[in-house]
């Protein structure tokens, strides 16, 4: 078992980094036709044409395009990913400051939208051919129409505005000394043995974690109830049901286990797609994460940033994908078998 | 149970989808065609005496501003129909690019398959391993603000939505008999590919399109939101929602109303979606859910 994981996660390694390479030439490649000067931009606005010029040298963008590639993926490769032109930081330290944010506000979302889709594929199959049934199913196509960010300003407006209940900006309250450790924050809080501040922290991620989940639990339930049809039609159902198994030990021991994996597929596919929506979830939450980071970047045009954030994000998919497909392997028996 | 007016219930629900989606829809279509007629007000004509004023039906309303006006005492109604504009005007012909793009190499790389759909099946798998608004927020850096590289982003960005689902159904529908009877009759690829294989393949193709449409008007209120769509002397929902973001202690309203008329657009163009596909082929209803 731990042979044949060790024999895919290889195997998806040597398929992940040729499309990161991909996807890094093509982010680089879209960049590079910006019409703004980067240099320029790096340089007091009274540098003089000569120095600017010098600049430009300095940040190699005099050179042919794959040249400056080939020198900036050599960089990237040694863990330097240039500076900030207008943080004027090194941008692997914004990123390791707002990653772990991101992924700790992503995690709790999938948690929710797994929960929230399970509760909800159930309920909809045990419906199943009733009017609650149908209308419940409309109901789910009604909640796919509000996309997470809606979700999130709605929740802003009822639990923040109307119904102070829950704090909306930011990671944490500001009469809080920040504990550094890990940079997930929720763990660093308990590291440091403050559950006051535990719970702050998990207060000001309950709006945001929800919107993002909410909306991404629509399809995980909708997947759960027609893969939850199909199964139902198998002959050990059947079966089950003749021997006098109940309803409910039919649905939750015989059913629920064979319909599992594909929706564990799609919530792999959904989790891609949530890590995606924290972007937009960060910029109305003022959550200091990597989205907050990239929509700053690409207001000030800050391409060292642009790209490498960027790269952060389909590098994160893709370790989710190969986590996803690993899981697949350990859940599923008749994978494992079969050497 | 199976009474009569609970199967009219049940068949109304089903079918009752499409109808209701293309009400929505074209309320949302008629306002956008006709928003220089229909609106009150100059969308951009400000009115710095009556910043905030609320809705027609609260209080302190007045009926000059029937859905109130925002920080700069602009006519919020006024600024929604056109609003409409720059949302359909996306939604129609950023899904009909993005449709063009995804569904023409999903043809040729399921009918053709070798290389070509190699190829094809490794570009998506690149564009698939961004998330969207990631990608698209990267090419709008690009491309630079305004509503025509919105249009093109989306394009860019969604067209693996379509060539991904299309190319599994082209893969089953290429072998069927009756396109192997096609070509030993003598059809041209490119006969066979439009006369036999798309015929197969439309109701999907559809409904994509309709569903990709509310996508469209999602990713120009994420752009619009976060300011790289329209101009500052254009209005779009997007924008509305941002500025009011400013005033949400003062004015929930100058909020609320913009989001709702992105929910009832992305929701009538999904109904639209969810009912033409199960009007259109039933063998969808369960096996693909998205």
């Amino acid at each position: 078992m731990i042979v044949q994981l060790l024999g895919l996660f290889g195997r998806r390694l040597v398929v992940a980094i040729p499309i990161l390479l991909i996807v890094s030439a093509l982010v680089f490649v879209v960049l590079r036709v910006l019409p703004v000067d980067p240099a320029a931009m790096s340089m007091p606005p009274n540098a003089t044409q000569a120095e600017i010029e010098l600049k430009r040298q300095e940040m190699g963008l005099d050179r042919p395009l794959p040249e400056q590639y080939a020198i900036w993926l050599g960089r990237t490769v040694r863990g330097d990913l240039g500076a900030s032109i207008h943080f004027r930081r090194a941008v692997s330290s914004l990123i390791a400051e707002t990653l772990p944010a991101t992924v700790e506000l992503a995690l709790l979302a999938m948690l929710i939208a797994a929960g929230l889709g399970f509760a909800g594929g159930l309920l909809l199959f045990h419906l199943r051919g009733t009017w609650r049934g149908e209308a419940a199913d409309l109901g789910s196509t009604v909640l796919m129409s509000a996309p997470d960010f809606l979700w999130g300003l709605m929740f802003i407006l009822a639990f923040g505005v109307l119904w102070p209940l829950l704090p909306f900006t930011g990671r944490l309250a500001s009469s809080f000394a920040r504990p550094v450790h890990t940079g997930f924050l929720l763990l660093d809080t308990l590291i440091e043995g403050r559950p006051d501040m535990f719970l702050d922290a998990l207060k000001h991620m309950i709006l945001p974690a929800t919107a993002l989940g909410l909306a991404f639990s629509v399809p995980i339930m909708r997947v759960l109830r027609s893969t939850l049809f199909e199964v139902e039609q198998a002959d050990y159902i059947r079966q089950a049901r003749l021997r006098g198994v109940s309803e409910s030990r039919i649905l939750l021991r015989h059913a629920l286990k064979n319909a599992i994996l594909p929706t564990l597929t799609l919530m792999g596919v959904q989790f891609g797609f949530l890590f995606g929506g924290t972007l937009l979830i960060e910029v109305i939450y003022s959550y200091p994460g990597l989205g907050n980071l990239m929509v700053d970047a690409v207001r000030n045009a800050d391409l060292p940033i642009i790209q490498a954030v960027a790269l952060a994000y389909a590098a994160v998919v893709l370790i989710i994908n190969i986590v996803v497909d690993g899981l697949y392997l350990v859940l599923n028996p008749r994978l494992r078998s079969a050497r | 149970m199976s009474s009569r007016p609970v199967k009219k219930a049940l068949g109304f629900l089903r079918s009752g989808r499409v109808l209701v989606g293309a009400a929505l829809v074209g309320i949302v279509l008629f306002s956008a065609l006709f928003a220089p007629i229909l609106a009150p007000h100059d969308p951009q004509e400000q009115n710095l005496v009556a910043t905030l004023v609320p809705p027609v039906w609260s209080v302190d309303g007045d009926p000059t501003y029937l859905l109130g006006t925002d920080s700069l005492g602009r006519d919020v109604l006024s600024r929604l129909l056109h609003g409409a504009r720059v949302a359909m005007t996306v939604a129609v012909l950023a899904s009909l690019g993005a449709m063009l793009v995804g569904a023409t190499l999903a043809h040729l790389g399921g009918y053709f398959g070798g290389k070509l759909d190699w190829l094809i099946g490794r570009a998506v798998d690149v564009w698939m391993s961004f998330p969207p608004v990631v990608l698209s927020l990267v090419l709008m850096t690009g491309l630079g603000a305004g509503i025509s590289s919105v249009i093109l982003a989306i394009v860019l960005v969604d067209w693996t939505r379509f060539c991904r689902v299309l190319r599994a159904e082209v893969l089953v529908t290429r072998h069927q008999d009756y396109v192997a009877a096609a070509r030993l009759v003598g059809f041209s690829h490119w006969r066979t590919l439009t006369r036999e294989i798309l015929p197969a393949t439309l109701p999907l193709l559809i409904t994509l399109l309709s569903i990709e449409m509310g996508i469209a008007v999602i990713v120009e209120a994420i752009l619009s939101f976060v300011g790289m769509s329209v101009g500052a002397n254009q209005s779009a929902w997007g924008q509305m929602i941002a500025d009011a973001r400013q005033t949400i202690y003062e004015s929930g309203w100058n909020l609320l109303l913009p989001m709702l008329a992105i929910f009832f657009t992305v929701l009538g163009f999904n109904l639209l979606g969810d009912g033409l596909r199960r009007t259109l082929d039933p063998r969808l209803l369960q096996a693909r859910e998205l």
